[in-house]
């Protein structure tokens, strides 16, 4: 029998047969996914914050001690919890709990600990995305919210934030994608997502390839619908490029304003018509009588 | 003798092993325009940041109504809600319209309700020409339109005395005229004023008292008439002649 058909034939055996334990399994990484990157996202904005705090000589000696200790903090659980693997993370978390406590303290569910172990790994690769997205943000921003009275907290939450958010929407999206896949290391502590069904299935019938095929065409097809969302996210964001003048006189007060053009048209820059003119263009030089 | 807003005493900055300003003295009264003048690098910026504490004095002190906001516990942002500043860059908040932009402020500082802080705002974009904006997005607007945007974003604040930093700088000339036209209509209007400018018959037509820096310190002052009509001192005269020539 044709290797290719033999393929199909066991996906669609596998498939058959588990189609309901592999959705399930999908069901719970892309829940684990979310979840933990939106917790993560928002430990991220929290460490951006309390990383910028200004801190200036003339404050009281307590403040600065306490900006300092909580800086260190911070540092200190970005460097651990990106340095060290996520496995061995939870396995430090999740066993290492009732170890300490003598088996008084230990995690009700699976779910609260893997929500909370990727959580926490998140929040420390996200703090460094957002400490990038405040820089990018132009200082005059934050002067002019400070020139209108804004303290600090206002300042971030109201104009930086925003800004310094529409910039790392790139970085959550790598940071969410890369979750959908880590997530499967959460085995180790019998978290039951997408991959640890192939690894129970294997077990029972021996079709590894098979249904490492439809783990793979799962995945990416996560992964694609992830991006895909993130980027119309993006867009929306940005806006229109267009605005509504308020005014019952438009001619008037419509000088000096520049609306772009109807996606489509022919002067669209982006259209496809404007664009091949511009090649001719390029190429042959303007036509004459084309003015 | 009308009422004293601000009284700078022995101001001095420095950044590192620079002087920057040297034991500047001035005050600043209830309706007042002051120009400040000067070549690029006196440090005509650097004292207006400093006034409004975006800067950190080295030493000296800034009275405002009498009290010391220099000192350690001094609630900087609220005393900069008191003091508005108009920056050369504009600086208006890139995330929101132009309606928002002039609103944040009054709902967040001054905790206003949103209909009471959306009147005010309109008001004053009417006052400034924008009102038909209001929908707008900074990035969107021309930097004269910008600036006045940001005029309007200061006044809606209510603030006792505003700082201009080198506002028509950064902007073409033919939009240098609508920004220093609602400069002066504000002047009219008895609005304290604190204007670092470039602009010497703005200075000369709108102010009531004129301050020539020359490298870090205060080289002359007075009305205008007596400071760019009849300067006393060398540099000065030196510094107005390249105006008069141009």
């Amino acid at each position: 029998m044709n290797v290719f058909s033999k393929l199909i034939y066991d996906i669609g055996r596998l498939w058959g047969k588990y189609w309901g334990s592999y959705l399930n399994g999908v069901k719970n990484t892309l829940i684990l996914a979310v979840v933990a990157t939106a917790i993560g996202v928002v430990i991220g904005l929290v460490c951006g914050i309390l990383n910028t705090i200004p801190c200036s000589k003339n404050d009281p000696l307590p403040k600065r001690v306490l900006l300092k200790v909580v800086r260190f903090i911070v540092r200190a659980y970005v460097e651990i919890f990106r340095g060290t693997p996520m496995v061995l993370q939870a396995v430090f978390i999740y066993y290492g709990l009732p170890y300490f406590s003598n088996n008084a303290l230990r995690f009700s569910s699976v779910w609260a600990a893997a929500i909370l172990v990727v959580s926490i790994n998140t929040g420390a690769y996200m703090a460094e995305s957002v400490r990038g997205g405040i820089i990018s943000v132009d200082p005059g921003q934050t002067e002019g919210a400070m020139a209108i009275g804004m303290n600090h907290f206002q300042t971030m939450v109201n104009v930086i934030l925003p800004q310094a958010f529409r910039n790392i929407i790139p970085q959550i999206g790598n940071n969410f994608i890369i979750n959908i896949k880590d997530t499967s290391v959460m085995f180790i502590i019998s978290f039951t997502e997408f991959f640890a069904f192939h690894q129970y299935i294997t077990g029972v019938n021996n079709l590894y390839f098979p249904s490492a095929a439809i783990e793979m065409v799962g995945y990416l097809t996560m992964t694609l619908i992830a991006s895909f969302l993130l980027r119309a996210l993006e867009k929306r964001l940005d806006g229109s490029d267009n605005y509504e003048l308020v005014s019952e006189d438009q001619l008037v007060m419509a000088a000096g304003t520049y609306n772009h053009p109807d996606k489509g048209t022919p002067f669209d820059e982006r259209s496809k018509e404007y664009r091949e003119k511009a090649r001719q263009e390029l190429k042959y030089g303007r036509t004459r009588g084309d003015r | 003798m009308a009422d004293m807003i601000l009284e700078i005493r022995h101001l001095s900055k420095s950044f590192g092993s620079h002087q920057v300003l040297k034991d500047i003295d001035f005050t600043v009264s209830q309706g007042d325009v002051t120009a400040i003048i000067g070549a690029s690098g006196s440090g005509k910026s650097t004292l207006l940041r400093c006034i409004n504490l975006l800067e950190t004095p080295t030493s000296g002190e800034i009275l405002f109504h009498g009290k010391d906001m220099t000192g350690p516990g001094v609630n900087a942002p609220e005393y900069r809600s008191h003091v508005g500043m108009v920056f050369q860059s504009f600086n208006l908040f890139a995330n929101m319209s132009v309606l928002k932009n002039c609103m944040v402020g009054q709902m967040k500082v001054l905790k206003r309700n949103k209909d009471d802080a959306r009147q005010t705002a309109l008001r004053y974009l009417q006052q400034v020409g924008m009102a038909p904006y209001i929908n707008a997005k900074p990035r969107q607007l021309s930097g004269g339109q910008k600036q006045r945007v940001a005029i309007a974003r200061a006044l809606a604040m209510g603030p006792e005395v505003l700082l201009f930093d080198e506002p028509t700088s950064a902007l073409d000339p033919e939009m240098v005229g609508e920004v220093l036209s609602v400069m002066q209509d504000l002047a009219a209007q008895g609005m304290t004023m604190l204007v670092v400018t470039h602009e010497m018959a703005f200075a000369r037509d709108v102010s009531t008292q004129v301050v020539y820096m020359n490298e870090g310190v205060i080289c002359e002052q007075g009305p205008p008439a007596q400071v760019l009509g009849d300067p006393q001192r060398q540099e000065t005269k030196n510094f107005l002649s390249r105006f008069r020539s141009s």
